[in-house]
């Protein structure tokens, strides 16, 4: 049985000495570059941060350069009137990667972050060496029930605040054996994480992006990257079933189910979680060099 | 279950000192200081909800509101409150 302990050492705190790097106009990215090789790229969904991803990423770093940022218009990322359209949100990820020196790179999508990555894998193909997927958004015949989540979500945001939006959301992505183990104290714990991480005008705006973009599955078989579809047998958006059909749109896609995981698998298991990505990886780049 | 919530104030300081292995934090946190901001880390937090169920004989429930858990006074307002 899991025992959640990255969970606990989530860390939420920002380097404050790190400069912010330039995308597009005006446009100034919080970013953690950590560990030397192969680049892996962090995206984060709504409900997370850069510093976030560190206690999930700690196996990674041995053996890559593991970067993570956030978005604009969200966490320590300069913020502008407007919500960036899921196109400038891929064009800052090549901005990102250019000013990192980065030719290519790994992505790893978690929940809505897997539109960005299918996003960028489209429109640079040649900057994508691969592309992990967790708790995808991406569904094998569209994205009705996740637009019906996200919708959901906007209105309790609105109705009951950033509280109100936890406690709906926390059953749906958490998963049933996490739930029970953490209890009470690990749900009030996460929710002062969760009020930490974000606002509720930075969440508004990105649910609202969130019920943008082209949903269709038929995007997926133009992406010739390698895809590693990793979802949680107890993600309450998309079945087992449903990971291995979305996995075999891809022309090189494989689905790995985590048993027992919810939404979010490295919440589970983050180091078989790490694990799935090294072997990915090293796959990947020897078919590559091959 | 302490009488009064400046007895549970006390009683909080003396579990957040076992549990973070020193006085260091508690000796320059407040009573109202928020606690997240102060830089107790999500972890410390857990740790000192599940030691005051031990300790004040009570479980946490899911829905209690946020600011119950701000600062060493909000908790022990909470914990004064079951008492009465």
């Amino acid at each position: 049985m899991p025992n959640y302990e990255a969970l606990h050492r989530l860390e939420l705190d920002y380097h404050e000495d790190t400069p912010r790097i330039p995308t597009r106009d005006g446009v100034e990215l919080y970013y953690e570059s950590r560990g030397e090789g192969t680049a892996i790229t962090l995206l984060n969904n709504f409900f997370m941060s850069a510093p976030s991803w560190r206690v999930f990423s700690e196996e990674l770093v041995r053996n890559y350069r593991v970067v993570s940022y956030d978005m604009c218009n969200h966490g320590a990322s300069s913020h502008h009137d407007e919500e960036p359209t899921w196109e400038e949100h891929a064009a800052d990820v090549i901005g990102l990667l250019d000013a990192l020196e980065i030719e290519s790179t790994y992505l790893v999508g978690t929940s809505i972050s897997t539109a960005l990555a299918r996003d960028v894998a489209l429109r640079y193909p040649d900057r994508v060496k691969g592309l992990v997927l967790a708790g995808p958004v991406l569904g094998p015949v569209g994205m009705r029930r996740h637009r019906q989540i996200q919708r959901a979500w906007l209105k309790t945001l609105e109705d009951h605040g950033m509280a109100g939006l936890f406690g709906h959301l926390y059953p749906e992505v958490i998963s049933m054996e996490m739930n029970e183990a953490l209890g009470s104290p690990g749900f009030l714990g996460l929710r002062e994480s969760f009020l930490a991480i974000t606002t509720a005008e930075d969440l508004r705006n990105g649910l609202n992006l969130a019920l943008q973009g082209d949903t269709s599955p038929e995007l997926l078989a133009h992406i010739q990257a390698p895809t590693l579809v990793v979802l949680g047998d107890d993600d309450n958006l998309l079945s087992p079933t449903g990971g291995q059909e979305l996995a075999a749109l891809f022309p090189n896609g494989r689905c790995e189910i985590v048993p027992k995981a919810g939404h979010v698998p490295f919440f589970d298991e983050p180091e078989y979680f790490q694990e799935l990505i090294h072997k990915f990886v090293q796959e990947s780049e020897s078919a590559a060099h091959a | 279950m302490p009488d009064t919530a400046a007895e549970a104030r006390q009683r909080i300081r003396t579990l957040l000192v076992e549990l973070l292995g020193n006085d260091r934090f508690v000796s320059r946190v407040s009573d109202t200081e928020s606690l997240r901001r102060a830089g107790l880390s999500s972890h410390a937090l857990v740790g000192l909800l599940v030691a005051m169920e031990d300790a004040f004989g009570f479980e946490w429930r899911d829905d209690v509101e946020p600011e119950a858990l701000r600062s060493i006074d909000s908790l022990a307002g909470y914990v004064a409150a079951l008492r009465n």
